[in-house]
């Protein structure tokens, strides 16, 4: 009621500072407008509105046909337009103010569409009459669940925020708590936290047991004021409130997407998205909210004596750079990702009720739009999740670190998710989650991710081994960023600020590689050694070889036999020689970690069964190629003399070397006929002399074969006659 | 009791057969549809509401390589037929040859305790727990072609692998509670 008083006022006040050239220019408006309300005054729904706002108190509801006309009506027009704010203001105060009982006002609750905004006005009358005190407690659920749903539609939340301690004092009522707890989560600032605040909170945290809306409140009062809350906060929280909005969800979205949703371009936020018209969801809707706070600064100072400038009014960086001290969040934390210049300021500005918020916003549109959907999740893979999951991950791109609440909603997702869904995006959040814990990743992100991969399809298997590889690459950029050398202590994320001991990072990366191991070895061997899997894999043993040298960290991890010899027996030669350029850089960390050793007495000791394992492969590794010894006793792989007589295959100890092996032969082949032109029969073993030998070895090189070039290199002596190369492996 | 043996019919060449499972016979149909599309082997699609199967088709049955219980987490009774019928499999089909599909997982409607029962009953049973995404055709397909990866398995079709192998390594486990308290 006092909305459209309010707009005439700014009406006259905006008139008055007008030119006079522009003043008949709103004269004509003003006609317009006196024209269109007589066209109105005839129109049967702003009759009806007009009943609702002067009917009697006591008027009886049985039998009131004309009520029943009217609310049917409105009922009819909410749930196909919307309502428009005046109409909002008039029905609220009608239901509020309980003038024909309790039974009408529930139903206008339930059918309260908005249009497009809705007044803060309406809402603070709404909270007067819910100080009265006379409404049954199930319709005040009812009220403060509707504000909880349209809060983003308020035009305003100053006088809302004004009233804060009234707010406050519902927080006593048993069944309004927890909604009562999320509508102050939405509007506490860092001046509501106060003492007496923080002692009602711990009493009835003490008096209903730890409930998640109380931890998210005082967790949200933690972060303003550390000093006043001394409680420990868990770091995992469950996600967020109470989904409670479905009563009006689904019918809002509907009249949202039909009236496009258009707010008038004066109100509307600069990086607003055009195509998204969601409420709550999906990146910068429109901030209505946060511009008329800008409109109403005046009115602000009045209760706050500090100045706030709102993120909207800032458009470049020396800007923001002035204005750091004393911004002002917008009501949807979400439009941050769209803005460049809010991810500057949450990257740059160490207040943690920033992305305390974001987080909280996040963790819900996550909860109620993947997790638990309303709709049985039919709309999932809409354009409007790809583009929000598309526009987070670029953010985390650019803060270069993942938010801990998509962390958090991985681990459920994961457990529920059928492999395809959203596929590249959810395999890209998970690439940038942060280090976990080795006592808790195998639980929370192994077991699922295990039974994913291996009953998913070759494709959904390369994928995640790329995504494992990331992870792996992001961790070990984290720890060269970030580890302090003298005490070994990393700090890996700068705003959750999770303290890991160096021992504790090395185990966690530890048990990364083991598991890629593991997928690996099986994946190899349900896909039947697959080219494209194992160029995948070679990808994540190409990281890991270099962790020492490219990434500080002392930890070597060799591949495990399921890895190694299906590329060593590849049939395509750009495996063989991937695998020895990762076995050359593997030798080169190996012997830079032991040199360290010599020189310091405190450097990282590597096990005795590392080298082990790694002199076996590169002698494997060399008798195979090299010198033709195949199945020589005392190598890892070993068959009876009979046997491999029995296989009838001629000089089998020869089948695997550069000439040979399947992989190679064609350049063999090719070789041998550039070689001698002139011969008919081919013979190569010819090659094996040691003239041919070091010319077919040079012929190899120039195709491109460095990772062999690198690998010989370094592990065949030079003066060594190449029929009876010697490996060099001794490195214990 | 009549119940379903793994082992007392011959394979025949290039064929797995599989069994679906489900008493609302709302996903049976279209998953069915987009398994016998795999073209490199005959792919044999057995539908039923629930278990035991009649006894007078029993000759002219394959050899079914591989049961699926498809479960509606919205529905109690799908839940509840599926757990009926188990008993009806011979103890060999739990080496490897079971697994359960379970659709509407993300659905606000589904009670918690519902979905744990069903990991629950998975997990005792060793056998693999896939979740589906039933009302989008691409949901469709994945959900078939990760049954088909399973089939083929089970079937015999990949060498140096076996049905008991896999779902040993695939089987579903029972997830800690990461809303407890205690996990922090």
């Amino acid at each position: 009621m006092a909305y459209p008083q309010n707009t005439s006022d700014s009406e006259r006040s905006s008139l008055s500072d007008q030119s006079v050239s522009s003043r008949s220019f709103n004269r004509s408006l003003r006609v317009a407008e006196k024209k269109r309300r007589k066209d109105t005054a005839e129109d049967p729904f702003f009759l009806a509105l007009k009943y609702f706002s002067d009917v009697e108190a006591g008027t009886p509801v049985t039998g009131n046909d004309e009520l029943e006309r009217n609310l049917v009506l409105v009922e009819k027009v909410a749930h196909s337009k919307g309502l428009s704010p005046e109409a909002i203001s008039i029905m609220l105060e009608f239901a509020m103010s309980l003038r024909m009982g309790n039974s009408p006002c529930v139903r206008v609750l339930k059918c309260l569409i908005p249009a497009s905004l809705v007044p803060q006005d309406a809402i603070v009358r709404g909270v007067v009459w819910l100080c009265v005190g006379k409404i049954p407690i199930a319709t005040q659920v009812l009220f403060i669940k509707w504000v909880l749903t349209i809060f983003d539609l308020v035009d305003a939340k100053d006088q809302l925020r004004a009233i804060y301690g009234f707010i406050f004092s519902f927080i006593t009522e048993e069944n309004l708590c927890p909604f009562i707890c999320h509508l102050l989560y939405l509007l506490t600032r860092k001046e509501n936290v106060r003492v007496f605040r923080v002692r009602k909170l711990l009493e009835l945290q003490s008096k209903l047991g730890r409930q998640p809306f109380l931890i998210h409140l005082l967790s949200l009062y933690k972060v303003f004021c550390p000093e006043l809350v001394t409680l420990s906060i868990p770091s995992r929280m469950k996600s967020g409130f109470r989904n409670h909005n479905s009563t009006w969800k689904s019918v809002l979205t509907g009249v949202q997407k039909r009236n496009g949703f258009h707010i008038p371009s004066s109100v509307a936020f600069t990086i607003k998205d055009k195509t998204s018209s969601r409420k709550r969801k999906h990146c910068h809707l429109e901030l209505p909210a946060l511009t008329s706070v800008a409109n109403k600064e005046a009115q602000t100072e009045q209760f706050s004596s500090k100045k706030v400038v709102p993120l909207v009014q800032l458009h470049s960086f020396s800007q923001l750079l002035e204005n750091l001290h004393c911004i002002e969040l917008p009501a949807q934390m979400g439009s941050l990702l769209g803005s460049t210049l809010a991810l500057h300021y949450l990257d740059c500005v160490q207040d943690e009720s920033a992305l305390l918020r974001l987080n909280f916003w996040l963790g819900y549109a996550f909860h109620e739009e993947f997790l638990f959907c309303g709709d049985g999740g039919t709309t999932q893979n809409s354009e409007e999740a790809l583009q929000f999951l598309n526009k987070l991950l670029s953010a985390q791109h650019f803060l270069q670190e993942g938010f801990s609440s998509s962390e958090s909603f991985l681990y459920k997702f994961l457990k529920v998710w059928d492999g395809s869904l959203l596929c590249p995006q959810i395999l890209a959040l998970l690439s940038n989650i942060p280090v976990v814990p080795s006592s808790q990743i195998g639980t929370i992100l192994f077991e699922p991710l295990m039974q994913l991969f291996l009953t998913s399809s070759l494709f959904f298997k390369c994928g995640l081994m790329e995504c494992l590889n990331n992870m792996l690459l992001k961790w070990l950029t984290w720890h060269s960023v970030y580890a302090l050398e003298d005490d070994l202590d990393i700090s890996l994320n700068s705003h959750t600020s999770i303290n890991m001991t160096l021992s504790g990072f090395k185990d966690s990366v530890m048990e990364l590689v083991h598991f890629v191991g593991r997928l690996a070895s099986v994946g190899l061997q349900l896909e039947g050694c697959h080219a494209l899997l194992l160029s995948f894999i070679l990808d994540f043993y190409e990281t890991v070889c270099d962790t020492f040298q490219k990434y500080g960290l002392p930890l070597v991890i060799v591949p495990p036999p399921g890895v190694f010899y299906p590329a060593l027996f590849a049939t395509d030669p750009v495996s063989v020689d991937r695998l020895a350029y990762i076995m050359y850089r593997y030798k080169v960390n190996l012997m830079s970690a032991k040199s360290q050793e010599k020189l310091t007495k405190q450097a990282f000791h590597i096990s005795r069964q590392t080298f082990c394992e790694f002199n076996q492969s590169l002698v494997v590794m060399v008798n195979c190629l090299w010198n033709s010894k195949m199945f020589n006793p005392g190598m890892a792989v070993q068959l009876g003399d009979e046997l491999l007589l029995k296989s009838n295959v001629p000089q089998y100890w020869a089948s695997f070397d550069l000439i040979h092996h399947p992989a190679f032969m064609s350049y063999a082949v090719d070789f041998h006929q550039k070689c001698w032109p002139e011969r008919q029969d081919m013979d190569l073993s010819s090659i094996k002399h040691s003239k041919p030998w070091s010319w077919y070895l040079e012929y190899l090189f120039t195709q491109g074969y460095e990772g062999l070039k690198h690998f010989f290199q370094t592990n065949i002596s030079q003066q060594m006659t190449a029929g009876d190369g010697q490996s060099n492996t001794q490195q214990k | 009791m009549s119940q379903l043996r793994p082992f007392s019919k011959l394979p025949a060449l290039n064929t797995a057969t599989v069994l679906l499972v489900e008493n609302e016979e709302q996903f049976q149909q279209s998953l069915a549809e987009a398994l016998v599309e795999e073209t490199s082997v005959t792919v044999n699609v057995r539908l039923s509401k629930s278990l035991p199967l009649p006894t007078d088709s029993d000759d002219s049955r394959p050899r079914i390589d591989l049961v699926v219980f498809i479960i509606n987490l919205t529905s109690e009774l799908s839940f509840q037929s599926a757990e009926a019928s188990l008993k009806y499999l011979d103890p060999g089909y739990f080496l490897g040859k079971v697994c359960f599909m379970v659709t509407n997982g993300r659905n606000a409607s589904v009670p918690m305790e519902r979905l744990d029962a069903v990991r629950k009953l998975a997990a005792t049973l060793h056998c693999p727990l896939l979740f589906a995404e039933d009302k989008t055709p691409d949901g469709v397909a994945s959900a078939a072609e990760r049954l088909w990866t399973i089939l083929k398995v089970a079937a015999g079709l990949v060498p140096i692998t076996t049905a008991l192998y896999l779902s040993n390594l695939s089987r579903c486990t029972l997830p800690p509670d990461i809303d407890q308290p205690s996990f922090n």
